[in-house]
């Protein structure tokens, strides 16, 4: 029922000097401290909750940049837009601030804008989806220890 | 009264429908009703929901993301308001888009309460318990 966000902090605190750092373009690629507010909804006795959340999410945001890459290719405007609002919404709520933001401006293309702008965005996505895993996947190594 | 409110809140089922094509939003949603006590019945889009709604009313409420597959948060909304064992369930809906028309169309389909994302811990605990405090019991028995 309550957070155990001391706790954690506490610990994550004792691990980070023996973890593994995040490489450098992953260091502000996500919001560490609105991450770490989810611990507010830390069920007591369940697992790691922001452990589960990355978990997910990494699963998740490798599959949509595949359908992404895809869809583009395709030029499957319906399938992008899909694509690219699900990243954006699940990247927004875990602080992966610079995806979400890619994203917003996938999802506004169409048509009429050229492959080459699209190309371009979607290279940048591709680069910050693998900058944010990177970090997030050191931050689940530094709270499993 | 409140004896009698207390009497019809319990009588409510403590189970709540989500339904999110987002693993990561369902598994947020899902936590942040578990802290709350509440039972989660989980579906993966609009079709699934649907089904589940079909063969199942004993819900305290329901949250619906708006763009799902197959069918969208507010066609839930819509097919629950016209169904006379479901009208009552009061539903959320969860949307990326902060768009006005999002929210107009939500409500004017039957929602009571949309929650736009990224949300914090605290709004989505207050857009749950101002959810669930908006079920039929309490209207009800106001």
């Amino acid at each position: 029922m309550t957070s155990f966000g001391a706790d954690n902090n506490q610990r994550n605190g004792r691990q980070a000097r023996h973890a593994a750092p995040a490489p450098a373009g992953a260091i502000d690629a996500v919001d560490m401290e609105l991450l770490h507010s989810l611990e507010e909804l830390q069920v007591v006795d369940d697992p790691d909750l922001i452990v589960e959340l990355i978990d997910l999410y990494l699963l998740d945001a490798a599959q949509r940049v595949t359908q992404i890459r895809e869809a583009s290719i395709a030029t499957d405007w319906v399938l992008l837009k899909r694509a690219t609002h699900n990243l954006k919404g699940s990247s927004g709520n875990l602080g992966v601030r610079r995806v979400a933001e890619l994203c917003e401006k996938l999802e506004r293309m169409d048509s009429r804008d050229s492959p080459q702008t699209v190309a371009d965005l979607l290279q940048l996505l591709e680069y910050e989806t693998t900058m944010a895993s990177a970090a997030l996947a050191a931050v689940r190594q530094r709270r499993l220890g | 009264m409140e004896t009698f409110r207390a009497k019809l809140k319990q009588e409510t089922p403590r189970r709540v429908l989500v339904a999110d094509d987002d693993p990561v939003m369902r598994h947020l949603v899902t936590t942040a009703l578990k802290q709350q006590e509440y039972e989660v019945v989980m579906a993966r889009d609009g079709r699934e929901a649907y089904r589940i709604l079909q063969a199942d009313s004993q819900f305290r409420a329901a949250i619906f993301d708006m763009k799902m597959p197959f069918l969208e948060g507010v066609d839930l909304v819509r097919y629950m308001k016209s169904e006379r064992r479901l009208m009552r369930i009061p539903i959320m809906i969860i949307s990326s888009g902060q768009d006005l028309k999002l929210m107009t169309s939500s409500f004017s389909a039957g929602a009571v309460a949309f929650l736009p994302k990224p949300f914090t811990p605290d709004q989505l605990q207050g857009a749950i318990r101002m959810l669930v405090g908006s079920g039929p019991s309490v209207l009800w028995a106001a």
